[in-house]
C-alpha cells in the first residue's frame, strides 16, 4: 500500500477516536450507532459480497450476540467480555449447524430460507425463559459512551482489516471464485462446501460483537429488536450501497447512508423517508456498483460515469 | 505401465434414457486419447463422471490405481484432474490473470497457498497458450477464440496429471488449430495424460496417439487413428456413407 | 370437532387470499428474476384505490375490481419501461436494492396522502355470512377467497394456454431466442410486470374487504407473499394456490392447537423446511 494511503488512513482513525471527545454527545451516540451498522455490513460484506450469497440471516447472528451478552450479564451475573464470547459461540454453532444445509441453496432461495430462519428465532426466543421471553431482558447499565464508542471502532478495525486479507488471500480468491461460478469453482479445487460455511461463520462472528456491544450499550433488548429483519435489510443496503465485494465500500456505504438519514430526519422530519427511498432508487439507477466504485471513477471520467452506467446496464 | 486413468464399465441413465451404457477404456501419462462421436454420444457426459460433476448409475473410475468415485469434484480437482468447459465457465467478474490464478491456487496438491506465486505461475500458463498480451484484460472481454484459450490456461495452471478437454477447438480457423493442436502436444509431452473430445475429425487424427468412438453410449471402437477411421463399423455411424 | 372444521374453512379461506396476494410476486420473481421487495406495498395501494372508489364513488369493491386492476397494472408497466428496465443487467442485488427503494417511497407517500388511519372497505353484505352445516362462511371472506382463485386459474390459463403467456415464458428463458423470434422484451417485461402489480392491486382489493389497511402493511405482505411463493413454487401459478392453503391451513391449525405466537414459527419453519427438503416448491421438483 502506499505510504501516503496509510497516513491517510490513520489520520481518518485518529480522527474518529478522537470523536467521544471533540465531539458532542449526540455526535458520540450518531458514531456508536454507525459504526456499528458498519460492522454488521463489513461483516455481511464476507458471505454476501465476496460469496455472493446475499443472506438474511445476519440478523439472527445479530440477535444471539445480543442475547448471549443479555444472559450472561443478567442470568448468570457474568462480566460483559464473557457475555461476548457466549454470544459469539451460539452464532457460530448455528452458522454450523444450520450452514451447511441452507448454504446449498442458491441465490433467492438461499435468501428466504434465511429470512424464514430469522423469523423462526424471533418466535422461538420469545417463548424461551432464560431469555426473558416476550418481555426480554433489561441489563445492568454503563454510562460511558466514550468506551461503547471505542470499543465499536475497534470492532470495525478488526472487521474492515479482516476483509482487507479476505481480498489478498487464497480464502478470499476461493470466495471470489464461488461467487462468479460456483461450479467453476468446485472443479478446479475450491472446497466450496466448506469455504461458504466458513464465510459464513465468519460473518456471523461480527455479526454477534456488534449485537452484543449494541445490547450492552442499550441496555434493553427483546426479540423483535434483537432478530429484527429491518436491520439485515439496513446492512444490505448500505454494503450494496457503498459497493459489495470491496474492503471499504460497507464503511462508505454505513456512514453516508446514516449521516442521509439523520439529516433528513432533522431537517425535513415529515418526508425524511420519501427523500431516503429517492435516493436509494437514483443511486441503483447511476451507480449500481456501489458508492465506492463510483468515488474511485469520478475522478478520470467524469459525468460520462453515470451515462456509461445507464447504457451498460438497461435492457 | 499402470494407466494412470481407468474408466470401467461407465454407465449413466437419465429418467429412462441411456446416455452411457458399460464404456471402459484407460488413459496413460504422456498420451493423447481423442474422444469422439456423433452429438450426444455421451462424450461430455463421460468427461463429467470423471471430473466429478455428474455422479454414476454404474460403473467406477480408477485414478492411478485408486476408485475415485467417493470424492467430489474439488478433491479430484486436487489429485491432479483438470477439464475444460465445452460451455466455458469464466470467472467474469475478475480479470484474465485473476481466473487462471484461481487454477494455480487450488489445483493439484491444493496449489500454492500465496496469490504472488500463484500469479506467477498463472502467467506462465497464459503465456504458454498465447494469451499473453491479454493478461490484464477482465474476463468478460474475451472473444470466443480467447475465451477458449482460458479455460486451458485454468485447466493448466491447476498443474493437473491428467488434463480432459471438451471441444477446445470449436470454432477455431484453420492456423488457430494448428496453434492449438501445438500446445495439446507439448502438454502430452510434460507426461500429461491428455483426453480430448473433438468434432474436427482432420485434427483428431493428427493430434491423437489412441482414438475411441462412442456412438448412442457406447464404445465402438477403440485404437489407433488409422484403424478406427478406416473401421467400417464407426464410418458407417459416425461419418456417414463417406470413405475417410 | 366443529371447531376442527370450523378452523380448517378459515384456513382455507384465509389460504385462498394468501394465494393471490403471492401469484403477482411469484409471477415477477419467477419469469423476469425481479425480487420485488415493494410488493407489499402494491398490495396496500390496490387496497386504498378500491377504498376510494367505495367511499367516494360508491363502487362496490368486487364490481370495480377491473378498474383498480386496470390502474394497477398501468402503474407497474409504467414504472418497468421507465425505471426497472434501466437495471435489469447492473449487478447482482440492484434489482432487491431499487425495489427496497420504491417501498419506503411508496411506504412514506401513502403516510402523507392517505394518513396513518386504519381503513376497512365495509360493503352492506361484509356483516352476513353463510351457513354450511356446521360451519359459517363469511360472505365477504367466501367472496373474496372465490375471486383469489379465478385468478389465480386465469394467470394459470393466460401463461401456459395462451401465446402471450407463451411469449412471456420464452422471453424469461432466454432473452436473445426471444429476440429473435421478433419479441420486444421491454414491452414483454414491462407487461408482466404490469400483470404482477395488478394482481397485487387485485389482491389489495380483496384484502381491504376481510382486513384492515394501513401505510404500514407492505412489509408483512411481502413476508409473507415470500414464504408462499416459495412454499407453492415460482414455476407454476396453481402452485402458488397450493402453497397458499398449505399456509392458511398450517396457520389456522397451529393457531388453534398450539397458541398464536406460534403461527408464525409455523409459517416460517415450514416455508425452511421446504427449502431445504424441496428447493421446488411442493408442485416443483423435488432437490
Amino acid at each position: 500500500m502506499k505510504a501516503w494511503r496509510v497516513a491517510l488512513a490513520l489520520a481518518a482513525l485518529c480522527a474518529l477516536a478522537g470523536v467521544p471527545w471533540y465531539g458532542s454527545d449526540v455526535l458520540t451516540q450518531f458514531g456508536i450507532n454507525a459504526l456499528l451498522l458498519a460492522v454488521l455490513a463489513q461483516g455481511w460484506n464476507i458471505i454476501g459480497g465476496y460469496t455472493g450469497y446475499a443472506s438474511f440471516g445476519n440478523s439472527v447472528f445479530y440477535g444471539l450476540g445480543s442475547y448471549g451478552v443479555a444472559i450472561a450479564m443478567v442470568q448468570w451475573h457474568l462480566p460483559f467480555a464473557v457475555g461476548l464470547a457466549f454470544g459469539v459461540v451460539l452464532a457460530l454453532v448455528f452458522a454450523f449447524v444450520l450452514g451447511v444445509p441452507v448454504l446449498r441453496l442458491k441465490g433467492h432461495y438461499f435468501a428466504i430460507a434465511t429470512l424464514g430462519l430469522s423469523q423462526v428465532m424471533t418466535a422461538i426466543v420469545s417463548n424461551v425463559e432464560l431469555a426473558g421471553q416476550n418481555i426480554g431482558l433489561v441489563l445492568p447499565p454503563l454510562n460511558d459512551d466514550a468506551q461503547f464508542y471505542e470499543l465499536s471502532l475497534g470492532l470495525l478495525l478488526i472487521a474492515t482489516l479482516t476483509v482487507g486479507w479476505l481480498s489478498r488471500s487464497r480464502f478470499g480468491f476461493g470466495l471470489i471464485a464461488i461467487r462468479e461460478n460456483e461450479e467453476g469453482a468446485a472443479v478446479m479445487g475450491v472446497n466450496t462446501t466448506l469455504y461458504k460455511v466458513l464465510a459464513f461463520a465468519l460473518s456471523g462472528f461480527f455479526s454477534a460483537l456488534a449485537g452484543g456491544i449494541h445490547a450492552y450499550w442499550i441496555t434493553f433488548l427483546d426479540p423483535e429488536s434483537a432478530f429484527d429483519i429491518g436491520l439485515n435489510v439496513k446492512m444490505i443496503i448500505m454494503a450494496v450501497f457503498g459497493g459489495p465485494g470491496t474492503v471499504l465500500g460497507p464503511i462508505v456505504g454505513a456512514f453516508s447512508l446514516s449521516a442521509i438519514a439523520e439529516v433528513l430526519s432533522s431537517e425535513v422530519t415529515s418526508i425524511a423517508g420519501l427523500f431516503f427511498g429517492l435516493v436509494i432508487v437514483t443511486a441503483v439507477v447511476l451507480m449500481p456498483r456501489g458508492l465506492a466504485d463510483m468515488l474511485r471513477h469520478l475522478r478520470r471520467t467524469g459525468w460520462r460515469y453515470f451515462l456509461e452506467n445507464l447504457r451498460m446496464h438497461r435492457l | 505401465m499402470s494407466a494412470l486413468l481407468e474408466v470401467r464399465h461407465a454407465t449413466k441413465i437419465f429418467s429412462g434414457l441411456v446416455a452411457l451404457h458399460d464404456v471402459s477404456f484407460t488413459l496413460a501419462p504422456g498420451e493423447i486419447l481423442g474422444l469422439i462421436g456423433p452429438n450426444g454420444a455421451g462424450k461430455t457426459t463421460l468427461i463429467s463422471f470423471i471430473s466429478g460433476t455428474l455422479a454414476p448409475s454404474g460403473g467406477e473410475v480408477l485414478f492411478e490405481g485408486a476408485s475415485i468415485d467417493r470424492l467430489p469434484a474439488f478433491r479430484r480437482a486436487r489429485l491432479g484432474i483438470g477439464r475444460t468447459f465445452q460451455i466455458m465457465q469464466p470467472f467474469p467478474g475478475l480479470s484474465v490473470l485473476d481466473n487462471v490464478a484461481v487454477g494455480a491456487l487450488f489445483g493439484s496438491g491444493g496449489g500454492h497457498s500465496r496469490l504472488a506465486q500463484a500469479r506467477e505461475e498463472a502467467r506462465a500458463c497464459l503465456e504458454f497458450v498465447g494469451l499473453g498480451p491479454f493478461i490484464g484484460k477482465r474476463a468478460d472481454e474475451l472473444g470466443g477464440t480467447g475465451r477458449k484459450r482460458l479455460e486451458l490456461a485454468k485447466a493448466l495452471a491447476m498443474q493437473p496429471r491428467v488434463l480432459l478437454c471438451d471441444e477446445v477447438m470449436a470454432g477455431l480457423n484453420h492456423v488457430e488449430i494448428e496453434e492449438v493442436i501445438d500446445i495439446l502436444r507439448k502438454v502430452r509431452d510434460r507426461g500429461i495424460g491428455v483426453l480430448v473430445i473433438e468434432h474436427v475429425i482432420k485434427a483428431i487424427k493428427s493430434l491423437s496417439d489412441r482414438l475411441l468412438v462412442l456412438h448412442h453410449g457406447e464404445k465402438i471402437a477403440d485404437g489407433t487413428p488409422e484403424a478406427v477411421l478406416s473401421n467400417p463399423v464407426v464410418v458407417e455411424a459416425y461419418l456417414g456413407r463417406k470413405r475417410a | 370437532m366443529e371447531l376442527f372444521a370450523q378452523v380448517l374453512v378459515n384456513g382455507i379461506l384465509q389460504g385462498g387470499l394468501y394465494a393471490v396476494m403471492a401469484l403477482g410476486l411469484a409471477l415477477v420473481w419467477g419469469v423476469l428474476n425481479i425480487v420485488n421487495l415493494a410488493h407489499g406495498a402494491f398490495i396496500m395501494l390496490g387496497g386504498y384505490g378500491s377504498w376510494y372508489l367505495y367511499t367516494y364513488a360508491h363502487i362496490d369493491p368486487f364490481l370495480g375490481l377491473p378498474l383498480t386492476a386496470a390502474v394497477m397494472f398501468a402503474l407497474g408497466y409504467a414504472l418497468q419501461r421507465g425505471l426497472l428496465n434501466l437495471v435489469i443487467r447492473a449487478p447482482m442485488f440492484n434489482t432487491l436494492l431499487i425495489t427496497f427503494g420504491l417501498e419506503v417511497v411508496l411506504t412514506y407517500l401513502a403516510q402523507l396522502v392517505f394518513t396513518a388511519d386504519f381503513r376497512t372497505i365495509n360493503p352492506p353484505y361484509a356483516g352476513s355470512n353463510l351457513a354450511l352445516g356446521p360451519v359459517v362462511l363469511p360472505l365477504a371472506r367466501l367472496a373474496a377467497f372465490a375471486v383469489a382463485i379465478a385468478l389465480a386459474v386465469g394467470m394459470w390459463l393466460l401463461l401456459l394456454h395462451t401465446r402471450l403467456g407463451r411469449a412471456i415464458r420464452a422471453t424469461a428463458q432466454n432473452l436473445v431466442a426471444a429476440r429473435l423470434y421478433g419479441v420486444e422484451p421491454r414491452h414483454l417485461y414491462a407487461l408482466t410486470f404490469g400483470l404482477g402489480i395488478a394482481l397485487a392491486g387485485s389482491a389489495g382489493t380483496l384484502y381491504g374487504t376481510v382486513s384492515q389497511i394501513n401505510p404500514y402493511i407492505g412489509a408483512a405482505l411481502t413476508a409473507k407473499s415470500f414464504a408462499i411463493s416459495i412454499i407453492g413454487g415460482l414455476e407454476n401459478p396453481l402452485g402458488v394456490i397450493a402453497g397458499g392453503l398449505f399456509l392458511g391451513i398450517v396457520e389456522s391449525l397451529t393457531t388453534l392447537y398450539v397458541g398464536q405466537t406460534f403461527a408464525d414459527v409455523a409459517s416460517f419453519g415450514t416455508l425452511v423446511l421446504v427449502l431445504v427438503a424441496r428447493p421446488g416448491g411442493l408442485l416443483g421438483r423435488a432437490a
